[in-house]
């Protein structure tokens, strides 16, 4: 016999105080089958994946987010992915010098010659000395809360999960049996 | 003699090659700014300033202790409220451009940032540079900015416990923004990159309006102006008041 809805409630109503907890500043909605809103999905993954920082050879750039200049230096994040080196002392022909491969990164700062940026939740100090041999100094473990939420606005998503790893960027998804939104 | 005079003046100059032309990173005790840091663009979300390494989220504002800049240690969490999105760092203040309007801290005491004041503004994004007793922000509307106006706002603050709006001036679709002495620059997104007077620093005068650059950042820096486009990295000579001359281009490789 299926259960009742009296005695599906108290835990549909525990799912939902669940998620609106973790959801932050999203709110959980009843599924509305009539609902046009786009609908998103994590990509997660796992935290070894996105702990290892590496240099790689001079690239393409594809999705260019925050620059940041010193000394010669440009940097230019590529947004989720890393940070590009180019030798800018020309600016009439800036020189690629290195990709630094840091998974989910959107932000960077420079002192000396240690450049900081986001890796997903933690806060990563790099040597940059050497722009072809970048080397870890220091990682911060969760120094940057985990954006629960797509950066689009007025649409739905599926909620993250935290057990299934890191969310490392969104996809549109067909499901519309979603219950985060913003 | 002559001989070695001529040997003088070839030593000389490549001596003077040497100094000038190396690349390196220079540390904390060259006198800048902020000794030893970079500079970032109008829609950054870290900064160095002194020896304090600060980080805004969408709800709080970080600092992490970088005297020793390879061992970053973390100091203060100071909650800020929410749609926090940029942060500029100016005279040993942080100028905090969040979605309900500008937050100015005073961060003299490293590390321990004191709430002076918040210039409201109707919700939307806005990122904020400031120079001599002004604030430049510009408020655009739009996903994931909400409602709102276009405007480019200058703000006075020389009072940093009362900032007031001193004017408003209509813009397109305002992105990031940067400024340079005499001279504004505005990023329209899609609608491009404009290059203002700013002789008169409460009366932006439009000099040239770059239409077929879309345009998100820029950093202006001796001269030369790196703008984060939509297709590339441009950079500019803005050696020339009047008009832009463009230097280079760093590809973009669109999305597949």
């Amino acid at each position: 016999m299926m259960p009742s809805l009296q005695t599906k409630l108290p835990g549909l109503l525990l799912v939902a105080v669940l998620l609106l907890d973790s959801c932050n500043n999203n709110r959980v909605s009843p599924t509305d089958v009539s609902d046009t809103r786009e609908v998103y999905r994590p990509i997660y993954s796992s935290y070894e994946a996105v702990r290892n920082i590496q240099t790689l050879a001079p690239r393409s750039i594809r999705q260019a987010g925050k620059i940041y200049i010193k000394d010669g230096f440009l940097f230019v994040n590529e947004i989720g992915s890393g940070i590009h080196i180019v030798d800018n002392r020309n600016p009439e022909k800036p020189v690629k010098l290195s990709f630094i491969s840091i998974p989910a990164s959107r932000e960077l700062a420079v002192k000396d010659s240690i450049l900081y940026a986001d890796n997903a939740v933690d806060l990563v100090a790099l040597n940059i000395a050497d722009p072809t041999n970048v080397r870890l100094m220091k990682r911060i473990e969760n120094a940057y809360p985990i954006t629960s939420y797509p950066p689009m606005r007025g649409i739905r998503f599926e909620c993250p999960e935290s057990d299934k790893g890191l969310v490392v960027g969104w996809q549109k998804s067909d499901d519309k049996n979603v219950n985060c939104w913003r | 003699m002559k001989n070695l005079s001529i040997w003088f003046i070839v030593l000389l100059l490549a001596g003077y090659g040497c100094t000038d032309g190396g690349l390196g990173f220079k540390s904390s005790n060259d006198a800048s700014a902020s000794a030893g840091a970079g500079t970032g663009g109008s829609t950054a979300r870290f900064t160095v300033l002194g020896n304090t390494l600060y980080l805004v989220s969408n709800t709080t504002l970080r600092a992490y202790d970088v005297s020793n800049s390879k061992n970053p240690t973390p100091g203060k969490e100071t909650k800020l409220g929410f749609g926090v999105e940029t942060i500029f760092p100016y005279r040993g203040n942080l100028f905090i451009g969040t979605q309900t309007g500008m937050q100015i801290y005073d961060a003299s005491r490293e590390g321990e940032p004191r709430h002076l004041s918040t210039y409201a503004h109707i919700m939307s994004c806005d990122p904020v540079v400031a120079q001599g007793t002004l604030a430049y922000v510009t408020l655009r509307n739009g996903t994931p900015c909400r409602a709102g106006a276009n405007v480019l706002e200058i703000i006075d603050v020389s009072d940093l416990k009362a900032p007031r709006l001193l004017k408003s001036f209509p813009m397109q679709n305002p992105h990031g923004l940067g400024v340079d002495g005499n001279v504004l620059f505005v990023c329209e997104g899609d609608f491009g990159l404009k290059m203002f007077d700013l002789n008169n620093p409460t009366d932006p005068k439009l000099l040239q309006h770059i239409t077929d650059v879309r345009s998100y950042d820029v950093i202006p820096s001796r001269d030369v102006l790196i703008v984060t486009g939509k297709d590339g990295i441009y950079q500019y000579s803005y050696a020339n008041r009047k008009e832009l001359k463009l230097l280079s281009k760093l590809t973009i490789e669109p999305i597949i």
